[in-house]
């Protein structure tokens, strides 16, 4: 019955979701959080000039610099994130339970899930354009530095008297390592997996009496999504034939249900060593993250309209 | 004149708290039940912990009632629809810090779906009813306790509901903010809007509630209209302005001589401290 009403009202959902959604972007953006930005162009810049090409042997020398810049970038880019998104969606729900804001809005025509929604949208909003803004620098400096190299090691190669063919390789090699579309993948995926943070966070705010412990548990989480298949298939063992397999495999099923696996997303590694990201990856790695985000928002709408205050 | 629907209907409401001390759950609300119809204005009174908040947040579907249902307009608290046409102002209000004053109507009238031109006039119309057009544009952290609570009166009224719910209006307002917020509930009667409102403020209900409702530990201890309640059956008040001496011993003389009557109480009618007070500020306002 409840499922029906919703797709029914399926244009008002959105509007008021929307609406809480600009709000609570707005409400991050008042608290300052656009303020690391200007940390993060720092670091980019530093990226750029510590590496100076002197000690390194000629060869290398380019790409190992463009490495580093995406390496840096994109570490600044997961961190910060994962940050916005585990400290604001953990914060934001209790500060307005707390506030009896909570009240003056659930007290307004506003379903439940709208309100969650909307949270965990304007928070995602946020990260979005926190990305996107880094993406742009990040590029940027990427684009100039390569330009750069490629000059640099062309002449170095004319002068050694390379054929022409080599250099052609040896150009498509230096590009590679440049702003390329993996790389925008790799931001995407950085996204996506700050994405299923962000709903994680949302369903522990929704029944932890404190927001350090939903900030803790959170980033426990992410840690361990990174070894979780590892640790599914050494405990409850990935192969089949034992008498106690198929419990093993529901439980292994049921592990892999509630904390989300974030091997896939090891992927933005690879990237910045200059791999390509084929697009079913891509789009393997937006399936997950969509998968999960549904199921914890609906996880969290399930305890929280059930909720007294 | 037919029947008409009913504008709060709270049939045996009962609600137990969880508590994880002890194994008895504390019974906050114990088989209340009251009716009011449009246009009346009802105060529910009782002291610190009767249960008022705890009867208003399950009419909002706040808590989910252990036994009884709650209804507004004939629609069940429980479901979303029932607040369509419900404002509500909770106790010690706050909203969010970050917005000025216009943001703050401007989110919740879209909250209730109300857009473009059509809001703008009302969140105007509505600064102006509640006094705050100069302090629009401030923050709502720099606000005071007065007007935190007239933006939270606006905030419940921006989607023009029939019904609007008070939970403490007046507590922690200076005697000239509680004024201002009894007028405007007495502006929202002559509307004809449908007023619940709590408090442990009896005068102040007495002033502005025709049918009241006295709650003490959950339970419902007496109800009715309010000059039912609180009439003297058996006394009769006289008031005279400018009354000579003479006539005074006259009139004395005359009850004597009647047999039956007795002259319970004489001497002047005393002004409260809290008009005083209104009297004497609003002097100096116009001295100045
Ligand atoms: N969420 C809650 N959890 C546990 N007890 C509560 C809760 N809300 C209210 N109570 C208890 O219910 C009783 C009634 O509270 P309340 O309705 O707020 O009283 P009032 O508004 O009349 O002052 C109080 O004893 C209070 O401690
Ligand atoms: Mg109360």
């Amino acid at each position: 019955m409840n499922l029906i009403s919703i797709i029914q009202l399926i244009p008002a959902h959105f509007g008021r979701t929307a609406v809480i959604a600009h709000h609570t972007f707005t409400q991050l953006v008042r608290m300052k959080v656009f303020y690391f930005l200007a940390f993060f162009a720092v670091i980019l810049i530093a990226s750029n000039f510590f590496n100076l090409p002197q000690h390194e042997g000629p060869e290398s020398v380019g790409t190992h610099v463009l490495s580093k810049i995406k390496e840096w970038s994109l570490a600044a880019m997961t961190l910060f994130s994962l940050v916005i998104s585990i400290v604001a969606t953990s914060l934001l729900l209790p500060k307005d339970v707390e506030d009896r804001t909570l009240y003056t809005i659930l007290a307004k025509p506003v379903p439940r899930i709208d309100y969650l929604a909307g949270k965990l949208l304007g928070v995602l909003l946020l990260v979005f354009v926190s990305l996107a803004i880094m993406d742009v620098l990040m590029v940027g400096v990427l684009q100039l530095r390569t330009n750069i190299v490629l000059e640099e090691q062309t002449a170095l190669a004319l002068k050694r008297g390379w054929p022409a063919q080599d250099i052609v390789v040896l150009k498509a090699e230096i590009l590679g390592h440049g702003p390329t579309y993996s790389l925008q993948g790799a931001v995407i995926a950085v996204f996506l997996r700050a994405a299923v943070i962000a709903s994680l966070a949302l369903l522990l705010s929704t029944f932890s009496t404190s927001t350090l412990f939903t900030t803790i548990v959170s980033f426990l989480i992410f840690f361990m999504g990174h070894f979780q298949a590892d640790a599914r298939e050494m405990y409850l063992g990935g192969e089949m034939g034992t008498s106690n397999s198929w419990i093993a495999q529901m439980l292994s099923l049921l592990v892999a249900l509630i904390l989300p696996d974030f091997q896939l997303f090891n992927i933005i590694d690879e990237v910045i060593q200059g791999r390509i990201m084929p697009l079913w990856v891509l789009g393997k790695l937006t399936l997950l993250g969509l998968f999960y985000f549904i199921f914890y928002l609906f996880a969290s709408w399930f305890i929280f309209a059930e909720k007294e205050f | 004149m037919t029947e008409t629907v009913p504008a709060v209907e709270i049939c045996h409401l009962v609600k137990d708290f969880k508590t994880s001390f002890k194994r008895l759950p504390l019974r906050a609300v114990d088989d209340v039940s009251i009716r009011i119809m449009p246009g009346e204005v009802y105060g529910l009174i009782g002291p610190n912990g009767s249960g008022k908040s705890t009867t208003m947040k399950a009419l909002l579907g706040l808590v989910a009632p252990t036994a009884g249902q709650c209804s507004i307009f004939g629609k069940d608290s429980l479901q979303v629809d029932s607040r369509d046409e419900v404002g509500f102002l909770p106790e010690n209000p706050y909203f969010y810090k970050h917005l000025s004053g216009e943001e703050t109507l401007g989110f919740y009238g879209k909250l209730c779906g109300i857009r473009g031109a059509k809001l703008k006039s009302r969140v105007e119309e509505l600064l102006e009813l509640v006094d705050l057009t100069d302090a629009r544009n401030r923050r709502i952290g720099g606000y005071s306790k007065g007007m935190l609570q007239r933006i939270g009166l606006a905030q419940a009224l921006i989607q023009e509901p029939r019904l609007v719910i008070l939970d403490e209006p007046t507590a922690g307002v200076d005697p000239l903010g509680s004024r201002q917020i009894r007028d405007l509930i007495f502006k929202l009667k002559e509307r004809g809007i449908t007023v619940f409102l709590c408090s442990h403020l009896l005068e102040q209900v007495q002033e502005v509630c025709d049918h009241v409702g006295i709650i003490f530990r959950g339970k419902m201890v007496k109800e009715g209209k309010l000059d039912d309640l609180i009439a003297i059956e058996d006394q009769t008040e006289l008031v005279l302005k400018d009354a000579s001496p003479e006539l005074i011993a006259e009139i004395e003389a005359l009850i004597k001589r009647t047999g039956g009557v007795e002259l319970v109480r004489k001497g002047k009618p005393r002004t409260t401290l809290e008009r005083l007070f209104l009297r004497e500020t609003s002097k100096e306002e116009k001295t100045h």
